[in-house]
């Protein structure tokens, strides 16, 4: 029986430029570091369409970007971004605060308030007094400093899990002591790819491959990144912040 | 909008609920009594679907008497709850489910404890020491969690309840105008003017 | 700075905002003060913001059909919802209390949000609805406060402020802005407070509450509110409207932020965790009832049961 009912009412179809492609990213923020991390699997219903496509973007020597949510507008978005940091860089020969960058980050989204970008970002990063710093953003624009924050496909299972192990959110500390306030760089290193590794295995969009990206504050020393696995330093310019980045494999199923 | 409190006291339950009968637009009536006095210790209000409200009221209403003449004593509070919650239960899942809420209170003579049960046409009891349906639920909730005392006097019963029919009538855009109050405390049922 | 002034004179913003919805071509359109910081304030360059839309015959259908997650939760883009906020005028000032709590779906997306927006150091700006809306719009009025400062060499009145941020609004009525805010703040003509939807309404009052817990708050700060209330009274009553909020509202909770608003400005009092609100209470400050605010805290050990006398003594 063919179907008559395209032939009664001339069906409209939505105009649908949005899709989701997965995968997951988180920041962290340390005293004098901050870490940003993202699974480099990107993907569209149940295909995975490639094992890596890097959801984390360096954007100054203080600053890394992590998006997810729609690739495509999430790569766009990046490119824009760095245009404007370029012309910053032009105008003022330097590099854009962290703070600015986020505001930045924020009246850009909100310029498509009534087309959004799809996409949700995390701003990592050093702030001019050299504390490590972590900005999330909604895809409309609304941010806010955190610690932390984890965002995209398995943003539920990972969130609780930092919750958990960076706020200590839901633990007592032993008795005549107390948590720390901020954590050293090799635990939250561990924290970042354990949760990685757990999403891996409770999510089947967040696999592949794992890019943690380390921003270390100016005259800071290496501290927790030496002797990791794989390091490799990113840095542009000498006697400022330093950024490295530890690449990792995750699951491939 | 139907509303109806419910809360607890020292040896008392008081219920309350307003009294008029809307269809669609219109007040049908401004002085309808929607509190049955199930036995001698024993109070329900009920809302919801008009119709469906008074039948299910006099069905229990005369299964509650039933059980009396067969035994000789009234069921306790607990046990009519029961009794009630089975009852929706059952018509959820027939053809026409009467779609009544209920708050059921009852003082225990056996154990001199006041008993309040919130019943809706789901079949869901729960125990409370206060307990509102409606829109003004949304109101009197926070209040009675801020004001309510489980050994209020019934003066002092009374003047929590006046609190939340004030509140409903100063923040909810159709406020009914009138409640009907009664009480159940060890003496039986009784209607009482605030 | 005298061309920043130049810009914005005389420019009747409101009037100009419809025309600045662009289409999708001309995004690209970006004017010199783009190069460096003068523009700051991003979507500014042209004196007004300008936004993108999608070239679709209703824009606004478009963006509910994608954003809206009440309508339909498996949407994409979630916007953030779900709050409680409050705000009162009494003798000693203004009062603002607000959660932290901001979901998407069930999703507590949040727990840490300021719902807060310090405009300026005299202005305060509530938070409900859109998240993004209510940021970028309360930022975007502290702009325009300050050319008033710099224009008239005087403070903006809270009911001027309050009625710019309403025209600019409303001016994008229908486009799918979704906030309710409480502009709170201290001029000439004393504490003032002012409720501005996204629908246009814009009202003067002592006492308004927003948001999905806001009919709990209510049923607390209404019982409790007197003009003549003290400092410590009005703050106390602030936080315990919220907690019955954050303990009633699904949508709401987490923490609570308050803030009195006084002739000298606006002071932040603290933030105050609801779980510990609900055991423990407030802690030592003045106005606590010295004992957690939840009912089961508050009643611990009392009865309702009434056994005759007689009984109690067999």
């Amino acid at each position: 029986m063919p179907d008559t009912t395209s032939l009664d009412h001339p069906a409209q179809r939505a105009f649908n430029p949005y899709t989701e492609n997965g995968g997951t990213i988180l920041a962290i923020a340390g005293a004098d570091f901050s870490v940003i991390a993202g699974d480099t699997r990107q993907s569209e219903g149940y295909s995975i369409q490639t094992r890596y496509a890097p959801k984390v973007f360096q954007l100054t020597d203080r600053a890394v970007l992590a998006v997810n949510g729609f690739a495509a507008d999430g790569n766009m978005f990046v490119k824009k971004v760095k245009q404007r940091l370029e012309w910053y860089r032009h105008a003022h020969s330097k590099d854009m605060p962290l703070r600015a960058i986020a505001r930045l980050i924020q009246t850009m989204l909100y310029g498509r308030r009534f087309f959004p970008y799809y996409v949700y970002n995390i701003l990592g990063g050093i702030e001019e007094d050299g504390t490590g710093a972590v900005y999330s953003f909604d895809p409309v624009g609304s941010y806010e400093r955190e610690a932390c924050r984890a965002a995209g496909a398995a943003q539920s299972l990972v969130q609780p899990f930092l919750d958990n192990q960076i706020y200590f959110k839901n633990q007592r500390p032993a008795h005549n002591t107390s948590h720390p306030v901020h954590l050293p760089l090799a635990t939250v290193l561990s924290i970042v790819i354990d949760s990685f590794t757990g999403a891996t295995e409770r999510h089947i969009e967040v696999g592949d491959g794992l890019e943690i990206y380390v921003v270390l504050a100016k005259g800071r020393g290496l501290h927790g990144l030496e002797g990791v696995r794989g390091v490799q330093e990113l840095t542009a310019t000498d006697d400022g912040e330093r950024v490295f980045v530890v690449r990792r494999e995750l699951k491939k199923d | 909008m139907e509303t109806s409190f419910a809360l607890t006291g020292k040896g008392y339950v008081i219920i309350a609920a307003d009294t008029t009968a809307a269809r669609s637009i219109v007040k049908m009536k401004v002085d309808e009594d929607k509190i049955k006095e199930l036995s001698s210790h024993l109070l329900m209000s009920y809302s919801g679907e008009p119709g469906d409200t008074i039948q299910f009221a006099e069905y229990v209403e005369r299964n509650i008497r039933l059980y009396q003449i067969r035994n000789l004593y009234p069921l306790r509070p607990a046990a009519a709850a029961a009794w009630i919650r089975r009852s929706l239960a059952e018509s959820l899942r027939s053809r026409h489910p009467y779609s009544v809420n209920l708050l059921l209170g009852g003082y225990d003579i056996a154990d001199h404890k006041p008993n309040l049960y919130w019943i809706d046409y789901l079949g869901t009891v729960v125990e409370l020491p206060f307990a509102a349906h409606g829109y003004g639920s949304y109101f009197a909730l926070s209040l009675l969690d801020r004001y309510h005392n489980p050994e209020a006097s019934l003066e002092e019963g009374l003047a929590t309840l006046k609190r939340c029919i004030e509140e409903v009538a100063k923040r909810l855009i159709v406020s009914p105008d009138r409640f009907k109050v009664k009480v159940v405390d060890k003496d039986g049922t009784r209607e009482v003017e605030l | 700075m005298n061309s920043l002034i130049q810009r914005y004179a005389g420019s009747s913003a409101a009037s100009q905002q419809r025309r600045n919805v662009s289409t999708v071509d001309d995004d690209d359109e970006f004017s010199d003060a783009m190069w460096g910081s003068e523009a700051g304030f991003g979507s500014l360059a042209k004196g007004v913001p300008s936004f993108m839309v999608p070239s679709v015959p209703d824009p606004a259908a478009f963006l509910r059909l994608h954003t809206d997650d009440h309508a339909d939760p498996s949407c994409k883009i979630k916007i953030q919802h779900g709050t409680t906020t409050l705000a009162f005028r009494f003798q000693g000032g203004v009062i603002v209390a607000v959660d932290s709590r901001a979901t998407a779906g069930s999703y507590v997306a949040s727990g840490t949000v300021k719902k807060v927006i310090e405009i300026n150091p005299y202005l305060l700006g509530t938070m409900a609805g859109g998240a993004a809306d209510c940021q970028y719009w309360e930022t975007y009025l502290g702009m325009h406060c300050r050319l008033h400062e710099l224009r008239n060499r005087e403070r903006i009145s809270v009911s001027a402020a309050s009625k710019y941020l309403s025209n600019l609004v409303y001016s994008y009525k229908g486009m799918g802005l979704s906030m309710g805010t409480m502009i709170c703040g201290w001029d000439k003509t004393g504490p003032a407070l002012f409720y501005v939807d996204s629908d246009g309404t814009r009202l003067k009052g002592d006492l308004f509450s927003v948001g999905s817990g806001s009919t709990f708050a209510y049923g607390v700060l209404d019982q409790g509110y007197r003009w003549d209330l003290t400092d410590e009274e009005a703050q106390e009553l602030g936080r315990r409207s919220i907690y019955a909020a954050g303990h009633r509202d699904a949508f709401s909770g987490n923490t609570c932020n308050l803030y009195h608003v006084k002739e000298h400005g606006w002071d932040f009092i603290g933030n105050y965790d609801i779980t510990t609100l609900h055991y423990d209470g407030p802690g030592n400050v003045s106005g606590s009832p010295g004992h957690g605010y939840g009912y089961e805290i508050r009643v611990e050990g009392q009865t309702s049961a009434n056994p005759p006398e007689v009984v109690a003594q067999a």
